[in-house]
C-alpha cells in the first residue's frame, strides 16, 4: 500500500496534460467575457442580453438543437430497436454508418444538392410534372426555421445514435425478455423493465453529446442557415472574426453563456445517472 | 417477420446509400437541368478541374498530416487513460469519466477562442502544430471512451495474467493489450480522421487561414464551383478516411501475433 | 526435511474495516503441495493475490528461499498463479500461449515448450486458438503456461470450479500427478474438502482470516482442532463447543450394556450416496442437522433417537484461539 501508491496514477498523465487544453481555453474565455484586459465588468453580458439579435439567436439555437437532438435520438432508437438483429451483421451495419464517413458540412452540401430549390428533388418533381416550376419547391435549406440545419444534423447523428445503442441491445441477455414474459409482462413491460435501464445512461450521454454539438457547432449553420435568425455559433464567430476586435468580448460572452447552459445540463444529467441505481446497472464500481 | 429485412433494405437504400450514389453520379456528370429536358451528361471534367487545383493537393496533404499526428496522439492518450480507468482504483470514478468527456460537451469554439491568445503567445498560432493541438479537443474524449470500453471488455483478470507470468509494462502493451485492442484502434482511426477533417471554424481561428486544410478550401469553393465540382470534392473527403483506415490496417498487421494470411500454419 | 521454499510471516491484510488476513504464518517446503480449504468469501483469493504480488499486505512479510520478496512486484516474483478462469490470450494459439509465459520470464527453450505440450496432451492442438478447444484443454494449457515460467511456487485459485463434475474429477488426478512428477511446490485453494484432500499433502482449513488447523486428511478427521474444522469436515456431530462424536459411532437403535447419551431427532430425508442410504436427521436439541450413513434402514416413523456411547465422545484439541 505504502510503497507503490502513486505509480499507477502515472497512467493518467497524458489525459491530465490533455485536459489542461480545454480547461485553460474555457477559463480564458470566461475571464475575457468579464473584460479581463479592460477592467472587470458585466457589461458584455448586459450588451448581448439586451441585444434582440442575440436573444433571438439564442432562442433559435436552443430550439433547433433541441429538435435535432430529439429527432436523432428517437429515429436512432426506433431503427436500432426494430433492426438490431439485422444490424449485427457487418454489411447492414456499415451501410447505416455511411453518413459518418463524411464531415458534417459535406453532408450539409449534400442536403443542399438534394433539397434546395434548384436541387435534385425539385428538378425531378418538376420534370415529373408534380410541380410546375422548381421555384415552387418548399424552402428547406437556408430557411428561417432551421429545417435544413435540423435535416443535416438528424441525418448525420442517427448513425451515431445507432452506433452507441447497438452494443447496448447486443448486451441485453434474451433471458430477461423471457423472464418478463413468464411474469406475464407486455411489450411495454419489456421496454420499461429490461431495455430502459440499460439504455438510459447511454441515451442520456448521447443526447448530451448531440445537443452540445448541434447547439454550438459553426459549420452546418454557416452553410445552411440564413442571416436572421442565425445560430449563436455563427454570430459569435462573426463577432470574433469580424473586422473590428471591439466585438471579441461579445463573442466570448456569447460562447460562455452557451457553455454555461451545457454545463448545467451535463451536471443534471450525470448527477441523475450517478444515483446508485444507474451505477448499479453499469456495474463497474470497482 | 419477413417484412423486416425488406423494410430495412428500403430505408438503408433510400436514406444512406442513394444520397451518396446521387453525389457520385453528379460528380461524374455536368450539373443537372432535368426540367429543361436534359439528361445525364457523363464527363470527368469536374475531377479534372478539382485535381488540377494546386490548393487541393496541398490542403489534402496538410489534412492527412494533421490527421495522422492527431491520430497518434489520440491513441497514446486513449490507451493510457483507458487502461487507467479500468485498472487504477479511483474514488468518484463516474465524475472522472464525465470530466474526461466534458471537452465534447463544452463548445469547442469557446475553447478555441480562449486558447487563441495563448497560441499567439506560445508562437503556435498560424502553425500546423497549433492546429494539431486544437484538433485534439474534439477527438480525444471519444478515443478515451472507446479504449476504456475495450479495456473493460478485456477485463482486469486478463490484464493481470501477463503481469503474473513476468511481463513488463511495454511488453504487455505490445504483445497483449494492443493486439486485443484492434477493434478499438480501427474505430478510433476512423472517428479521429473524420472529426479532424470536419473542423472548419477552429482550424480557421488557430490556423489563422495560413494552415490550409481541406475544409478551408471547401467553404470558398462553394461560392464559385458548380454542383459537379462540389460533388467531386465532397467524395474526396470520404476517400481520405478510407485511405487512412487502410494504412492503419496495414500497421495493425505488424503487431505481434497478427494472423498474416500468408503465414497461416493450419 | 527438504528446504523451505516459501515462508509467510504474520501476514495481515485489511480492506477498509474488514480484516481479511489475520497474522497468517506458514511455510511451504520444496515440492510440497498445500491445500487451503475454506468457505466461499473467506478471503482465500485475497491470500493468493497477496502471495502473487497483485495486492500488497497491510503487514507482515514474504520470504522465498531466504530472500525477502514482500516489496517485489508480481512480474518479478517466481510465483505463478492459475486462476478460476483459464484466461488464455485469445489472439494466441495454444503453443504461443505456453511460449509466452516462458519468453517473458526469459526461460524460453523450444524443447521445453514441446515437452510441456506433450505432458498436457495438447501437441495435436498446438496451432488451435483458445476458442477452438474445450474448457478442460484450456485449463491444462493455462497450467502449462504457468509451468513454463519455471516458478518456484505455483498457486491455484479453484482452477476446476468452472468445469463440469466429470471433467473436474479427471483433471484433479491429472494435475496432482503432474505436480508431483515435476516436483513443483504448490498451494491449492478450494472450497471443496474432497478436492483439498485429493490435491494436498497437507490441508489447511482457512476461516476468519487464519488457518484453524493444518494437517493431513486423517489428522483433520480424527482430531479436529475446533468446532470450525469439525463442521467443515462434516464427519462429526458437534455436541457443544468442546465435544464431538464421529458419525460412525452414532446408532439409531438402543445399545445394550454401554452408557449412552441420547438425542431426539426427526428423519427428514433418505438419500443414497456411494451406494449407501444416508439419513438426514434434524436434531432440535443441538439446532443442527446431520447426514448419517446407515446400514440397513427401515423407517416406519419420522421420530428417531440418536444413541451415542459416552466412551466415543471426544473433546477438541486444546484450542489456543479460545
Amino acid at each position: 500500500m505504502k510503497s507503490f501508491s502513486l505509480k499507477p496514477y502515472l497512467l493518467f498523465l497524458p489525459s491530465v496534460l490533455f485536459m489542461l487544453l480545454p480547461l485553460y481555453g474555457l477559463l480564458t474565455a470566461v475571464l475575457n467575457s468579464f473584460g479581463r484586459h479592460r477592467g472587470w465588468t458585466l457589461d458584455y453580458y448586459r450588451q448581448i442580453f439586451e441585444s434582440k439579435r442575440f436573444v433571438m439567436s439564442l432562442a433559435f439555437s436552443l430550439q433547433t438543437a433541441l429538435i435535432a437532438t430529439l429527432l436523432s435520438i428517437l429515429i436512432g432508437l426506433v431503427l436500432t430497436r426494430s433492426f438490431y438483429p439485422i444490424l449485427e451483421k457487418i454489411t447492414p451495419r456499415v451501410s447505416v454508418w455511411i453518413p459518418m464517413l463524411f464531415p458534417h458540412f459535406v453532408w450539409g452540401y449534400l442536403v443542399i444538392l438534394l433539397l434546395s430549390e434548384t436541387g435534385v428533388a425539385a428538378q425531378l418533381l418538376t420534370a415529373a410534372g408534380w410541380i410546375s416550376d422548381p421555384q415552387h419547391f418548399p424552402v428547406l435549406t437556408r430557411d428561417p426555421h432551421g429545417i435544413g440545419i435540423i435535416l443535416t444534423y438528424v441525418w448525420k447523428e442517427v448513425p451515431l445514435v445507432i452506433l452507441m445503442l447497438l452494443p447496448v441491445y447486443a448486451s441485453i441477455r434474451p433471458e430477461y425478455y423471457a423472464l418478463v414474459d413468464t411474469l406475464g409482462g407486455s411489450v411495454w413491460n419489456r421496454i420499461t423493465a429490461v431495455e430502459l435501464p440499460h439504455l438510459l445512461p447511454v441515451l442520456m450521454e448521447t443526447s448530451l453529446i448531440i445537443f452540445s454539438f448541434t447547439l454550438s457547432a459553426y459549420e452546418v449553420p454557416a452553410l445552411l442557415g440564413t442571416t436572421f435568425p442565425e445560430m449563436v455559433s455563427v454570430l459569435s464567430y462573426d463577432w470574433f472574426y469580424g473586422s473590428s476586435w471591439q466585438k471579441r468580448p461579445l463573442a466570448f460572452a456569447a460562447m460562455v453563456s452557451i457553455s454555461f447552459v451545457l454545463l448545467v445540463l451535463s451536471f443534471i444529467g450525470y448527477g441523475y445517472l450517478n444515483k446508485a441505481r444507474w451505477r448499479a446497472v453499469k456495474g463497474n464500481r470497482s | 417477420m419477413n417484412q423486416r429485412p425488406r423494410l430495412f433494405l428500403v430505408i438503408t437504400l433510400l436514406f444512406f446509400l442513394l444520397p451518396v450514389l446521387i453525389l457520385a453520379a453528379q460528380s461524374f456528370s455536368a450539373p443537372w437541368r432535368f426540367p429543361s429536358g436534359s439528361g445525364l451528361d457523363w464527363e470527368l471534367g469536374s475531377y479534372e478541374q478539382l485535381l488540377q487545383s494546386p490548393m487541393l493537393w496541398k490542403a489534402t496533404f496538410t489534412s492527412i498530416w494533421i490527421g495522422f499526428i492527431v491520430l497518434m496522439l489520440n491513441v497514446v492518450i486513449g490507451v493510457f487513460t483507458g487502461k487507467a480507468l479500468t485498472t487504477v482504483p479511483l474514488k468518484g470514478r463516474p465524475w472522472v469519466e464525465a470530466l474526461l468527456l466534458s471537452p465534447i460537451l463544452i463548445p469547442v469554439l469557446a475553447i478555441a477562442m480562449g486558447l487563441h491568445i495563448f497560441m499567439i503567445r506560445a508562437g503556435l498560432a498560424d502553425t500546423v502544430l497549433g492546429v494539431i493541438i486544437i484538433h485534439l479537443v474534439p477527438t480525444v474524449p471519444y478515443s478515451i471512451k472507446i479504449f476504456h470500453n475495450s479495456y473493460q471488455q478485456i477485463g482486469r483478470a486478463m490484464l493481470e495474467q501477463p503481469h503474473i507470468l513476468g511481463s513488463g509494462f511495454f511488453r504487455q502493451l505490445f504483445t497483449i493489450e494492443l493486439p486485443l485492442l484492434k477493434p478499438a484502434l480501427r474505430s478510433v482511426t476512423f472517428l479521429t480522421i473524420v472529426i479532424s477533417l470536419s473542423q472548419y471554424a477552429i482550424t480557421a481561428i488557430i490556423g489563422g487561414g495560413r494552415v490550409l486544410t481541406l475544409p478551408l478550401v471547401f467553404f470558398p469553393f462553394l461560392e464559385s464551383a458548380d454542383a459537379s465540382v462540389m460533388s467531386a470534392f465532397s467524395l474526396w473527403f470520404a476517400v481520405i478516411p478510407v485511405v487512412m483506415y487502410t494504412l492503419v490496417e496495414a500497421v495493425i498487421l505488424l503487431l505481434p501475433y497478427s494472423r498474416l494470411p500468408w503465414r497461416n500454419k493450419r | 526435511m527438504s528446504p523451505t521454499t516459501l515462508e509467510v510471516k504474520q501476514l495481515k491484510k485489511t480492506f477498509q474495516e474488514d480484516l481479511i488476513l489475520n497474522d497468517l504464518s506458514f511455510q511451504l517446503n520444496k515440492g510440497e503441495i498445500l491445500s487451503v480449504v475454506g468457505p466461499s468469501g473467506s478471503g482465500k483469493t485475497t491470500l493468493l493475490r497477496v502471495l502473487a504480488g497483485l495486492e500488497s499486505p497491510t503487514n507482515g512479510s514474504l520470504w522465498m528461499n531466504g530472500k525477502d520478496i514482500t516489496a517485489t512486484k508480481a512480474n518479478r516474483r517466481d510465483i505463478s498463479l492459475v486462476f478460476q478462469q483459464p484466461l488464455l490470450f485469445p489472439h494466441m494459439t495454444v503453443k504461443e500461449n505456453i511460449a509466452y509465459g516462458a519468453k517473458v520470464s526469459k526461460k524460453y527453450s523450444k524443447p521445453k515448450i514441446e515437452r510441456l505440450m506433450e505432458a498436457i496432451g495438447m501437441s495435436r492442438y498446438r496451432d488451435h486458438f483458445p476458442s477452438e478447444i474445450s474448457g478442460g484443454q484450456q485449463q491444462r494449457t493455462a497450467l502449462a503456461r504457468a509451468m513454463a515460467t519455471e516458478p518456484e511456487v505455483i498457486l491455484f485459485d479453484e482452477p476446476f470450479s468452472s468445469l463440469d463434475p466429470a471433467l473436474r474429477q479427471d483433471l484433479r488426478y491429472w494435475v496432482r500427478d503432474f505436480l508431483v512428477e515435476q516436483k513443483t511446490t504448490a498451494l491449492f485453494v478450494t472450497h471443496d474438502m474432497e478436492e483439498a484432500m485429493i490435491m494436498g499433502d497437507q490441508i489447511a482449513v482457512f476461516q476468519d482470516g487464519e488457518f484453524q488447523q493444518i494437517g493431513d486428511a486423517s489428522v483433520l478427521h480424527h482430531s479436529p482442532a475446533n468446532q470450525k474444522v469439525a463442521s467443515f469436515m462434516g464427519g462429526h456431530l458437534i455436541l457443544n463447543e468442546n465435544e464431538f462424536v464421529p458419525l460412525a459411532e452414532i446408532h439409531l437403535s438402543t445399545l445394550e450394556g454401554v452408557e449412552t447419551r441420547t438425542f431426539k431427532g426427526r428423519l427428514e430425508h433418505l438419500t443414497y450416496q456411494h451406494g449407501r442410504p444416508v439419513a438426514h436427521i434434524s436434531v432440535p436439541a443441538l439446532a443442527s442437522r446431520v447426514a448419517l450413513p446407515v446400514g440397513k434402514f427401515t423407517a416406519d416413523t419420522e421420530e428417531v433417537t440418536l444413541h451415542i456411547p459416552t466412551s466415543c465422545i471426544q473433546r477438541f484439541e486444546v484450542n489456543h484461539h479460545e
